[in-house]
């Protein structure tokens, strides 16, 4: 037999809930992707607006390295987005790890520039250029912080199960829409620098991610 | 009426629309649902805060369940939460011995089955799961589990932390 509850407390909450009872919208995955998709158009807007866009990007002609880091930041901020937005719904059973296919993709970028920079095969190590490189880690972390915005808002109206993970991702997701968006700006199109600064304002992100938002969300 | 699947996720469409007959049905089936969930892992003095805190809950993140999902997962998603959630700030606690037996919590063993907190406890290694078990559901000090387990104090500490640590990550996968 179970055991015998002493119901009167239970009772009088129930009763208490059922009082405030009010209608709710139910969280939307669309909705989730949507408000941080809107996060990446903003930067994107903001990168065009206030830095200008690179000139092989203006001339519709943009280079092949160029594109293909991109499109790994931009598939991996999705990716990311989309974990962060199922995380807040929680289920037992269901899988949240897809992301970490996307990030081990991406992770090529760093570790190739690792690999090439050890041999000397870059121009992208002079002290001028890690200048530029300080400038892309961390304004690309900082044209993300719409989506964090917005993917921590989410999350606090949700009820994600871990906190850290929660943070982690939505820091990625972030990290990678903000890389996004400052690459359009960012003239550099050399392995070394992309994957070292461009992959570590995605790091970085994922770090401030992974200890400020248990913080923010716990609920 | 029975606390079948169909029926939960019924009451809780309704109740997201602001059906509060619905809710109200929906809440004392989940209050019978959690003590049943609960009561193995967990004091039995301590029975009664967590369930409400895990109303609570439910209350507050009604509008996180999805419609066109199993209810009972849900349930048992934020079941576990507030279960880590309470070993990790319970005090020392006095109770003594838990039930031996529980009923089956509903007529669908295979999903009780696989969100059941039997099945999530069992992802610790047998040294974290037995260090849990004496101080956080058994209310030992650390100097007792020490002695019933065999493990050094800090060793069951560190178990503790480690075996707390491993069961947040795995609430939904496990």
């Amino acid at each position: 037999m179970p055991p015998v509850a002493d119901t009167n407390q239970t009772d009088t909450l129930i009763a208490d809930l059922v009082a405030g009872l009010a209608p709710v919208r139910p969280m939307r995955f669309a909705h989730g992707m949507g408000l941080s998709v809107a996060g990446l158009a903003a930067a994107l807007a903001a990168a065009a607006l206030l830095i200008g866009l690179r000139d092989d990007v203006l001339a519709g002609s943009p280079d092949p390295l160029f594109l293909l880091s991109n499109g790994l930041f931009l598939l991996l901020g999705i990716a990311a987005s989309a974990a962060v937005v199922m995380m807040s719904r929680p289920s037992v059973g269901r899988d949240h790890s897809g992301w970490a296919w996307a990030a081990a993709m991406a992770a090529l970028l760093p570790a190739t520039a690792v690999i090439f920079a050890l041999g000397g095969q870059t121009g992208s190590l002079t002290s001028q250029a890690a200048l530029h490189g300080l400038d892309c880690l961390l304004l690309g972390g900082a044209f993300g912080l719409l989506t964090f915005a917005a993917l921590v808002a989410w999350l606090r109206r949700g009820a994600p199960t871990s906190l850290e993970r929660a943070g982690l991702v939505t820091g990625i997701a972030s990290g990678s829409f903000g890389i996004f968006a400052y690459s359009l700006h960012c003239d550099f199109s050399d392995i070394v620098h992309i994957g070292i600064w461009h992959g570590g304002a995605v790091m970085l992100s994922a770090a401030v991610g992974r200890f400020a938002v248990p913080k923010m969300v716990r609920w | 009426m029975k606390a079948d699947e169909a029926s939960l996720a019924r009451l809780m469409a309704l109740a997201q629309g602001g059906d509060r007959l619905a809710y109200a049905t929906l809440l004392t089936e989940c209050q019978r649902w959690l003590r049943t969930y609960y009561a193995r892992r967990v004091a039995p003095s301590q029975l009664d805060d967590l369930v409400q805190e895990t109303l609570l809950s439910l209350h507050r993140k009604l509008a996180t369940w999805d419609q066109t999902r199993a209810f009972l997962p849900w349930l048992a998603a934020i079941a576990r939460y507030r279960w880590v959630d309470h070993l990790r700030g319970l005090y020392r606690s006095k109770e003594g011995e838990l039930p031996e037996d529980v009923a089956g919590i509903d007529e669908e063993p295979a999903i009780t089955a696989r969100i059941s907190l039997e099945r999530l406890f069992a992802q610790l290694p047998l040294a974290q799961a037995r260090a849990i078990e004496l101080v956080k559901i058994e209310g030992l000090s650390v100097a007792d589990a020490s002695r019933a387990c065999g493990q050094s104090e800090s060793l069951v500490k560190v178990n503790i932390h480690r075996g707390l640590k491993k069961l947040t990550a795995m609430i939904e996968k496990a």
